[in-house]
């Protein structure tokens, strides 16, 4: 039933046409590719593959420092904001990532999302809507119990909701679950109770909202920060920029919408 | 941003769940490609570069689960009908419609380096693309280990093995392609995950 269209020989050389020794048939050009030469081969390709990371190494590096400064640049009437205390939830929370955010312009206005609908319900709220909480700075973040990078995201997320929800911040976590083991509502209120979610969750079993909200480019995690009028002001995918997230908040809960 | 954090980003997703989707139809393709194995995988990791970026950076590439399925069922044909005896010849297509099936069912681990370059992604030219590449060629490091153990197995051990390797990689992607036609990838995916967590 399967056909290689030569007798065995050495690895590559066969997968390249190469001869396979007497009896073999086939007429083809060039000696087999020895093991010595395959290694040498395979440490050239490693030297130049380390000279390619090298090289764009040095051009990202390049980039970053030119965005600093633009940003840099960008920034007016810095504004301290004091850091406290870890979190009062979470196994291991870290160390505030700053002691001092500094506030630059304003969070620029991103692209309408829609209200979430078709949801299997709310766990942790008496709310039954994203508008519920209008007049809030709200933190809408997609994720899954089950997905390692949204479990990395809280104690980080724990941090800034403890920090910033007496002062008028909410989080809504939309609960996408990836597998099957995941939809049952009861896994999702035990798996938040275990993991320190205090915050409303809504269950978009169906994926809907997860879908319309991000398009074709869906990820689990993936945070929205929207303001007080309801408008996107903040879109980050994975982990990361935690100073981004709370900087963002930070600005409209001082300053407003 | 930085490229060795992101390569050892890629390496952490190796040993993932979300990255199985990726690393079983490949290895896959290699099993059954048997003496083509290294230019099978190096077209299935090409094949994974160009959907992935084309996807992630919103320049399009987003097929549907029919399109997927037929993808995968054309590079098993590809690899295992008689008819194609030139495996050397048909490894390249097969291995670049597998690749490209396999992005468009892959959900990644998203960490904070890999965070960034998504986010990133869409303003970034053909630097995206390098940067990609990068982080693949940890995600996929398993498939390269396969592709060159392949070649070090003694011949002996290999001639012996490869019919049951064929099977084995063959089997496995034409139930994908199946899972894939009637809906039941995401399903399949979720079993592989928590095979993988039970392991």
């Amino acid at each position: 039933m399967f056909m290689t269209g030569a007798t065995p020989a050495t690895g590559w050389a066969r997968s390249l046409g190469g001869s396979t020794g007497a009896g073999s048939g086939v007429e083809m050009i060039g000696e087999p590719m020895s093991r010595s030469q395959f290694l040498a081969a395979l440490i050239v390709v490693g030297a130049l593959g380390a000279l390619v990371v090298a090289r764009v190494q040095s051009g990202a590096e390049a980039g970053a420092g030119s965005d600093q400064e633009a940003a840099a640049e960008a920034a007016s009437e810095p504004k301290p904001i004091t850091g406290g205390e870890q979190a009062a939830v979470g196994a291991t929370p870290p160390a505030p990532q700053t002691t001092t955010l500094v506030v630059a312009e304003p969070p620029p206005i991103l692209e309408d999302k829609p209200a979430l609908t078709d949801l299997d319900g709310w766990l942790q709220t008496e709310a039954t809507s994203l508008d519920d909480f209008s007049g809030q700075v709200r933190i809408v973040e997609f994720w899954t119990f089950g997905c390692f990078n949204c479990k990395n995201r809280l104690p980080y997320t724990q941090e800034i909701y403890r920090r910033w929800q007496p002062e008028g911040l909410e989080i809504i976590a939309v609960h996408a679950p990836e597998f099957d083991y995941e939809k049952d509502p009861e896994a999702v209120a035990a798996a938040a109770a275990d993991l320190g979610v205090v915050w409303p969750i809504a269950l978009d079993t169906n994926k809907t909202n997860f879908r319309a909200w991000q398009g074709s480019r869906r990820f689990w995690p993936r945070t929205y920060v929207l303001d007080q009028e309801g408008r996107v002001r903040y879109d980050h995918i994975g982990e990361g920029d935690y100073d981004g997230l709370e900087t963002t908040v930070a600005q409209l809960i001082t300053n407003g919408p | 941003m930085s490229v060795f954090p992101l390569l050892a980003e890629g390496f952490e997703s190796a040993l993932m769940a979300c990255s199985l989707i990726l690393l079983v139809p490949g290895a896959a393709v290699g099993l059954t490609a048997r003496a083509a194995a290294i230019p099978a995988i190096a077209s299935f990791a090409i094949g994974v570069l160009g959907l992935s970026w084309l996807r992630f950076s919103e320049r399009g590439g987003d097929f549907s689960p029919l399109v997927i399925a037929v993808a995968l069922m054309a590079a098993t044909i590809l690899l295992l009908v008689p008819l194609i005896s030139r495996l050397d010849v048909a490894a390249v297509p097969a291995g670049l419609l597998a690749g490209g099936a396999a992005a468009e069912l892959w959900r990644p681990c998203v960490g904070a380096e890999f965070g960034q370059l998504l986010n990133e992604l869409p303003d970034r030219g053909l630097s995206g693309l390098g940067l990609l590449a990068i982080y693949l060629v940890g995600t996929l490091s398993p498939l390269i280990v396969l592709a060159a153990l392949h070649h070090l197995v003694p011949d002996r051990i290999l001639e012996k093995l490869e019919p049951a390797w064929s099977v084995v990689g063959g089997t496995a992607l034409a139930l994908l392609s199946l899972a894939t036609a009637l809906g039941f990838h995401d399903e399949l995916v979720g079993k592989l995950f928590e095979w993988s967590v039970a392991v």
